[in-house]
C-alpha cells in the first residue's frame, strides 16, 4: 500500500488539475466577486478548440525549442573540446565565451543580440528564406533562435565536457593504437559513449528550452504560445483562465517530451548494465498509468 | 564455454598471413629517456626486437616496462633517445639539425600507430559496440577495408579466437577473458606488423589466464612479433626468445629464458626472480 501512495501519480495530477477550474468556482462564488471567470472562453475553448493563432504558437514554440536546442548541443560539443583543447588561446576563448552568457541575464542577450545588433547596423537581421523548409524567418525569430543557442551552448559545453570526462582514458587510447586520429576516436568512440552521459541533462535543458522560448515576448514580433495567450488574456480580461490553458500547453510539450527523452535513453543504453534493467523495467506508459511500481521516478522529474 | 582445444588455430590465416615487417629489426630503441616531472621512469633503455621475435619484459612494478613499451607507439612521450619501428622514428622527426626532438604531425603518427597492434591490460573494448563492431571498426574507419570484407576478416578472427557465437553480444556480456581475446582479435584486425600486449592476463580471474596466455602463445608459434610486459613466467619461458629484465628505469639483463630464469647474472634478477617463482 504504501509503495502505491509514494509513487507519483501523473495521470492523478493532470485530473486534478482539470478539475481545477470547478473547485475555484466554489471557493470564490460565495463572495461577491467583482470578476465572473469565463472557463469556456478563456480556458476550455484554447484547450479543445484552440484557433489558429495558438496553433501557431505552439509550433513556432516547438520549431525555435528544437532549433535553438540543436544549436546549443553543436556550440556545446565545440565549447567542450575548446575548453578540453591543448592550445591555450582556444582554452581561453571557450572559456571567455562560457563566462558571459552564463554570467549574464538571457533577457539581457536576447536584447543585445537583436537590438543592439539591429541598431548598430552590425548584423540587421534581413528576413531570411530557408529553402529546404519553404518558410521565411523573419528578423525577431531569427534573433530570438540565435540568442537562444549562444546561451544554450554555454549550458551544454559544460554538460558535453563533463560526459567526454565521465570516459575512461583507456577508450581514447584503445582508438588511438589502432590508427585513430584524435577526431575519429572524439567522434567514433568516445562521444557517442559521452551521449548517454550526456542525454538525461540535456533532456532537461530541452525541458527548459521549451518553456524559456516564452522570454522571446520581449522581441514583440514572436508569435509563440505566451505571445498568443499573453494577447489573448490581455484582450479579453480574463488572465487566469488564459494562463491556466496555456500553463496546461506547455505542460502537454514537456510531458510529451518526457515521453521520448525516456525512449532515446533506453535506446543509447545498449551495452550497458544500465539498459538491460531499463528494459526490464517496462515502459513509459506503465510508469505514467503506475501500473507497476513508479518508485521515486515520477513524471518528467526534472 | 568453448572447449579450450577449440581455441586459436592460424589466427594469422584469418588477416591473409603473418603480416610482413619491412625491416629484419622491428623495434629498435636506443638510448630512450622519460621523466613523469620529476621522475626519471626509463633510463638510457636500449632494446631491439627482430621480425617474428617474441620478447617478453619482466620486473617490478613501477620499473617501468609498461611505460616503455606505451613509448613504442607513442601514447607516451620521450625526452631523449629513438624508437623506431619498421625503420621508421615513432611520434618524433629530427629537428634542428638532428639534436632536437620535434613530435611529429598526429596524423602520421595515427598512420604509424597502425602498424603497431595493442592490447591493454584492462582490454578498454569499445563498450557501446557487439564484439564484431569493435573487430571490424578500425579495418573500415582506419584502412578503409570495404564493410563485407572486414565482416569476413572479423568472423574469421572471432572464430579463431573461439568466439564464434559471441559476434553480437556486447562486452559487458563476456567474461574478462571473452573480452580480451576479442581486444586481440580486434588489433590483429588492423594486420599490424608488431604487437604489444601490456600486462594482458594482470586483470583477468585466474581461471580465465589459460585462454588468453593460449591465444598469444598460438599468434607466437605462427610468426608475430610480440612484446609482452608480463608476470606470467610460465608463458615467458615457453614463448619468448627473450627475456628482458628492467628495474627502475633500466634494463638489467637479457638473455633467452633459460639465460634468465635458470643463471641470471645480475643480483636484481636474482632477487626479483625469487620472489616470484
Amino acid at each position: 500500500m504504501g509503495r502505491h501512495i509514494r509513487g507519483i501519480r501523473p495521470a492523478l495530477l493532470a485530473g486534478c488539475l482539470l478539475l481545477l477550474p470547478l473547485i475555484l468556482e466554489g471557493c470564490t462564488a460565495r463572495r461577491t466577486a467583482p470578476y465572473t471567470y469565463d472557463w469556456n472562453q478563456g480556458f476550455w475553448t484554447p484547450l479543445f478548440h484552440p484557433d489558429n493563432l495558438i496553433l501557431f504558437g505552439l509550433w513556432l514554440t516547438v520549431f525555435i525549442a528544437v532549433v535553438s536546442q540543436f544549436f546549443g548541443v553543436v556550440l556545446g560539443v565545440f565549447g567542450a573540446l575548446g575548453k578540453m583543447a591543448k592550445a591555450w588561446p582556444i582554452r581561453l576563448i571557450a572559456n571567455v565565451y562560457i563566462w558571459f552568457f552564463r554570467g549574464t541575464p538571457l533577457l539581457v542577450q536576447i536584447m543585445l543580440v537583436y537590438y543592439g545588433l539591429l541598431v548598430t547596423k552590425i548584423y540587421p537581421w534581413p528576413d531570411l528564406y530557408i529553402p529546404i523548409l519553404g518558410f521565411t524567418i523573419v528578423s525577431e525569430i531569427q534573433a530570438g533562435i540565435v540568442a537562444l543557442s549562444v546561451n544554450e551552448g554555454a549550458y551544454m559545453t559544460e554538460i558535453v565536457r563533463a560526459g567526454i570526462l565521465s570516459i575512461d582514458p583507456g577508450q581514447m587510447e584503445a582508438a588511438k593504437s589502432l590508427g585513430m586520429t584524435y577526431g575519429q576516436a572524439m567522434r567514433r568512440i568516445v562521444l557517442p559513449q559521452a551521449a548517454r552521459v550526456i542525454v538525461p541533462p540535456l533532456g532537461n535543458e530541452f525541458n527548459n528550452m521549451l518553456k524559456t522560448t516564452s522570454l522571446l515576448v520581449i522581441l514583440g514580433g514572436v508569435p509563440e504560445l505566451y505571445f498568443t495567450f499573453s494577447n489573448k488574456a490581455t484582450q479579453n480580461f480574463h488572465p487566469f483562465e488564459f494562463f491556466l490553458a496555456c500553463a496546461v500547453w506547455y505542460l502537454l510539450l514537456t510531458t510529451i517530451w518526457s515521453i521520448i527523452q525516456g525512449r532515446i535513453e533506453r535506446r543509447l543504453a545498449k551495452g550497458t548494465a544500465a539498459g538491460a534493467a531499463a528494459a526490464e523495467r517496462g515502459g513509459f506508459r506503465e510508469r505514467l498509468l503506475g501500473l507497476r511500481g513508479a518508485g521515486s521516478s515520477g513524471l518528467g522529474g526534472h | 564455454m568453448t572447449a579450450p582445444n577449440a581455441l586459436s588455430t592460424d589466427l594469422l590465416g584469418a588477416i591473409g598471413g603473418v603480416p610482413r615487417p619491412e625491416s629484419d629489426v622491428v623495434v629498435d630503441a636506443r638510448d630512450v629517456n622519460k621523466w613523469f616531472g620529476r621522475l626519471h621512469v626509463l633510463k638510457d633503455v636500449c632494446l631491439q626486437v627482430k621480425r617474428q621475435e617474441t620478447v617478453v619484459v619482466i620486473g617490478p612494478s613501477g620499473s617501468g616496462k609498461t611505460t616503455f613499451i606505451r613509448c613504442v607507439n607513442h601514447l607516451e612521450k620521450i625526452q631523449s633517445g629513438r624508437i623506431f619501428v619498421n625503420g621508421h622514428l615513432i611520434g618524433y622527426r629530427e629537428g634542428g639539425g638532428g639534436t632536437k626532438l620535434v613530435e611529429d604531425k598526429e596524423k602520421n603518427i595515427a598512420r604509424q600507430r597502425q602498424e603497431i597492434g595493442m592490447v591493454f591490460q584492462r582490454f578498454n573494448l569499445f563498450p557501446h559496440m557487439t564484439a564484431l563492431e569493435n573487430i571490424i571498426e578500425a579495418p573500415i574507419h582506419v584502412r578503409g577495408m570495404g564493410h563485407d570484407e572486414a565482416m569476413v576478416m572479423g568472423r574469421a578472427l572471432l572464430e579463431r579466437v573461439g568466439l564464434a557465437a559471441k559476434e553480437n553480444v556486447y562486452p559487458n556480456q563476456l567474461s574478462g577473458g571473452q573480452q580480451q581475446r576479442i581486444a586481440i582479435a580486434r588489433a590483429l584486425a588492423m594486420k599490424p606488423a608488431l604487437m604489444l600486449f601490456d600486462e594482458p592476463t594482470s586483470a583477468l580471474d585466474p581461471e580465465m589466464i589459460g585462454e588468453v596466455l593460449e591465444v598469444m602463445k598460438e599468434l607466437a608459434r605462427e610468426g608475430m612479433t610480440m612484446i609482452v610486459v608480463s608476470h606470467e613466467m610460465g608463458f615467458a619461458r615457453e614463448v619468448a626468445n627473450r627475456v628482458v629484465m628492467m628495474d627502475d628505469g633500466v634494463v638489467v639483463e637479457e638473455g633467452t629464458p633459460d639465460q634468465v630464469f635458470s643463471s641470471p647474472t645480475q643480483d636484481r634478477t636474482k632477487a626479483f626472480l625469487s620472489k616470484i617463482l
